[in-house]
């Protein structure tokens, strides 16, 4: 049986973890490396990891921290941040890496996920939008929430399927964080408009929530920051992540609903 | 090759160079232990008794407060049994307080949450700036000095008082103990990591970014200052039960889950790779003499399986390649580089400032006002 | 020495780290004097199948493969698309693949999926061994790899199948002809499973 990959999202600044609230108010979490190595001791399904800073600083992704961190995993790595060329994502993959993240590229220069997917195959490029609600719905937004893309995730995740991209990760920026729980409005609209596979990320702050999202959407990668970072009222740092049985017992939840196979 | 001299009651022996041996060849730790540990220390009802008194003081001193103490907790058996003992032996309310210095094993992080979800306690957790505590680490071994973990114990205490006497905490719970530490690692080996003009010294000379995150404390801030004018109070409950390590860690499999380590303090990797590769590979200082010594007094151990465990290498030689290579990549420097380090002359902590006179004095004081048990020296 | 073959179309730098903490010696086959002395080869590979071969085709990999494997009978272990390749056809393409092993690649049969998404098939999946071999010894009960793909392989002969997945219907994760091996899953992605994997190749 296909499970649901459920996915710890982190995020990098300064060369720090970071936890953020609605994309503001960094938090530091701590090194990457020995956070990554934890994870991949707790053999989670996949891991997302995205340099924060390199497209707002205007600064190359961080080759050496990239290369140190897949060293770590044995599973599969997801790396976004400062990726503008087709000669940087083929750098990246060479690393180790599994998938490019494009975000604000993506925006900007749509032809390059067709580039890279022609060259390095679909299945390496993600297209990651982090999404606002707003009065005339859902926008895209770039540079950390700062500059509204004037696009909406729904056309934008018909317009990058087209291009050649292999996934699609809807971060809530709205949620970010909160840890009450998916958007699962957003969710549902991107899942109608295309046949991707797509991930969500922004608000777990349960594994109820990473079961409600299973449950609707059958196969879905449900990724989360917050959930698997923090632990208790304090916010204390802590990682954590479900163990077999747990995540067992979530991907079951899927199969109640009708979905086949 | 000066042929090494063993105690015949325990395994300390000539590695620790001040150590003295009396005509029946056991040395000076036991004997210290035998006179003045022993006779002093009681888990019995006398035990139970004083730490009783403590436990009323510290809920009297909690009420209507969120937590009545903190708990220092590393993951490690000590602190994961002191956890569980003072919340439900004790009926304590305490925080539980993790300071996370980067090098975090997961099954510490594994333990540490098995314990704080089955037994229902908060937990905080102090997050030490990764960039400065490298850096600091990094000037430990360029210093070339064999107690290159001062920077973590450093943290951990510095953060622990800190929040204390932040919060208004008066009670901090951690779980060091006779039964498993009646010997302390010589000064030789491990400087008191509680030195901060040790610490800056080093970092004075070696280090290459300023310290403005990383917590500072020093002995007469916590051992004086702290105690006597904030009135924070450090309790080691450990010591007023009977504490037998391998039933405290099969209590804690049963009932929690917790997993097992391969050797004290391996709940860091950091301290793990210290312990077990470089502190006897580049001065032959094998801390599990110690531990081994401590288990032997406490009759937790025969001299005979110490020896048997002390014949093979402290560390894995499957892994300890990749531990190397893992530690290097860590601190930001190549493997080679880190060899070199390893390779480079063997300093000691008198080759830097340090504050050893007022510890000096300290623990006559101490000794002679009967205020600690303890085997430091 | 374990070559893996570098012709632009894999993880490499994933399964040269594993046989490095598993201390076993590897090597990168980036030219076909590389492969001289392999004594056995894997073969990664991701992209679509085409793409797949004209790199092989462009490194001058195919002769070297086909005397070290076919002649010399080195064993090899081909991923994901470099399992794919070891038959002679892809319905994902017009080329010609290796030919090593019997049967057609055929795209994964979707028709009676009620949900999105549908392809590739994408993240962990079970795999049961259809008979005892050495290449899955000493794993878990119920082993569980990652998967990335959206076609599979169909073998000709049924005794060439040596693990399937449930994926819409059953398909043969991993296949076995004499000193040919080939899994369709990503070993190098998938934790113990995958590492003890790999270490069984080695050990072959």
């Amino acid at each position: 049986m296909l499970r649901s990959r459920i996915i710890p999202g982190l995020l990098v600044s300064n060369k720090g973890l970071v936890k953020t609230v609605r994309f503001s108010s960094p938090k530091y979490v701590g090194d990457p490396i020995n956070a990554v190595k934890i994870f991949n001791e707790k053999e989670v399904d996949e891991l997302i990891v995205l340099d924060i800073d390199a497209t707002v600083r205007g600064h190359e992704p961080d080759y050496s921290m990239i290369r140190n961190l897949a060293a770590e995993c044995r599973m599969p790595l997801c790396y976004g941040g400062g990726v503008k060329t087709l000669a940087q994502a083929r750098d990246i993959i060479g690393m180790g890496v599994e998938k490019i993240a494009l975000s604000s590229s993506a925006i900007e220069s749509p032809n390059l996920i067709s580039d890279i997917a022609q060259v390095l195959g679909t299945q390496s490029v993600v297209v990651v939008m982090d999404v606002r609600r707003e009065r005339n719905g859902y926008q895209i937004y770039t540079h950390n929430g700062t500059r509204p893309a004037r696009m909406n995730p729904i056309d934008f995740a018909v317009e990058v399927q087209a291009l050649g991209a292999g996934e699609v990760v809807i971060n809530s920026i709205d949620n970010d964080g909160v840890m009450k729980g998916y958007d699962l409005e957003l969710a549902r609209s991107v899942r109608q408009a295309m046949t991707l596979p797509l991930t969500i990320l922004g608000g777990a702050g349960s594994l109820k929530d990473i079961g409600s999202l299973i449950s609707t959407f059958g196969i879905v990668g449900a990724a989360a920051g917050s959930l698997f970072v923090f632990k208790g009222i304090y916010r204390a740092v802590l990682i954590n992540y479900p163990n077999r049985a747990e995540k067992e017992a979530l991907n079951i939840q899927a199969l109640q609903v009708s979905f086949a196979p | 090759m000066k042929q090494l001299q063993i105690c015949t009651n325990c395994v300390m022996d000539t590695t620790d160079a001040k150590i003295r041996f009396d005509e029946r060849g056991v040395c000076d730790h036991c004997n210290n232990y035998y006179q003045n540990i022993l006779p002093n220390w009681h888990t019995d009802e006398r035990g139970t008794q004083a730490l009783q008194k403590i436990v009323d003081d510290i809920k009297a001193a909690g009420r209507g407060k969120d937590f009545d103490c903190i708990i220092g907790m590393s993951g490690g058996i000590d602190s994961s049994y002191l956890t569980y003992i003072a919340k439900e032996q004790f009926g304590l309310r305490p925080l539980v307080f993790h300071v996370d210095a980067g090098w975090n094993s997961q099954i510490a992080v594994n333990n540490i949450e098995k314990l704080i979800d089955a037994l229902g306690l908060d937990l905080y957790t102090e997050v030490i700036d990764w960039e400065e505590m490298r850096d600091l680490q990094l000037a430990f071994f360029k210093a070339g000095v064999p107690h290159v973990d001062t920077p973590q114990d450093h943290a951990f205490f510095a953060t622990m008082y800190n929040f204390a006497e932040r919060h208004k905490i008066k009670y901090i719970l951690t779980g060091a103990n006779l039964s498993t530490e009646c010997i302390r690692n010589p000064i030789e080996w491990m400087y008191y990591q509680s030195d901060s003009i040790q610490l800056k010294d080093i970092h004075n000379k070696f280090g290459t970014r300023p310290i403005v995150n990383f917590p500072i404390t020093s002995i007469l801030r916590h051992k004086l200052f702290l105690k006597y004018v904030k009135g924070v109070k450090v309790v080691t409950p450990l010591n007023y039960i009977p504490y037998v390590k391998v039933e405290a860690m099969q209590l804690l499999i049963d009932n929690f889950g917790w997993q097992p380590y391969p050797q004290k303090h391996f709940e860091s990797r950091f301290t793990k790779f210290y312990e077990s590769y470089w502190l006897p590979k580049k001065f032959g200082f094998d801390t599990r003499k110690v531990q081994y010594s401590s288990l032997i007094l406490t009759n937790q151990m025969t001299r005979e399986e110490a020896l048997e465990r002390l014949s093979r290498p402290a560390y894995d030689e499957a892994t300890v390649a990749q531990d190397f290579e893992y530690v290097a990549t860590k601190l930001g420097i190549s493997v080679g580089e880190l060899q070199g380090y390893m390779d480079g002359e063997n300093k000691t902590f008198r080759d830097y400032e340090s504050q050893e006179n007022i510890y000096l004095v300290g623990a006559r004081l101490v000794r002679l006002f009967g205020l600690e048990l303890g085997g430091k020296r | 020495m374990i070559s893996i073959v570098n012709y632009g179309c894999g993880n490499i730098t994933a399964i040269a780290n594993i046989y490095k903490r598993l201390d076993v010696p590897v090597s990168i086959a980036s030219r076909p004097e590389d492969l001289r002395d392999a004594e056995k080869i894997i073969l990664p590979g991701v992209g679509a199948f085409d793409h797949v071969v004209t790199c092989l085709d462009k490194c001058g990999m195919r002769d070297p493969l086909n005397e070290l494997v076919l002649t010399r009978k080195k064993p090899i272990l081909g991923i994901c698309v470099g399992m794919q390749i070891l038959a002679r056809r892809s319905d994902e393409g017009v080329l010609e693949g290796l030919g090593w092993i019997d049967g057609q690649v055929k795209k994964i049969d979707i028709s009676n999926f009620t949900r999105q998404p549908a392809l590739p098939h994408m993240g962990w999946n079970d795999v049961a061994p259809v008979k005892r071999d050495s290449l899955f010894a000493h794993l878990e009960v119920d082993p569980r790899f990652y998967f990335l793909h959206s076609y599979y392989f169909d073998c000709a002969n049924a005794d060439d199948v040596l693990a399937v997945t449930d994926y819409g219907s059953s398909f043969p994760s991993a296949v076995h002809c004499n000193n040919i091996f080939g899994v369709q899953f990503h070993p190098e992605k998938s934790h113990q499973c995958g590492i003890q994997l790999l270490k069984n190749f080695s050990e072959l």
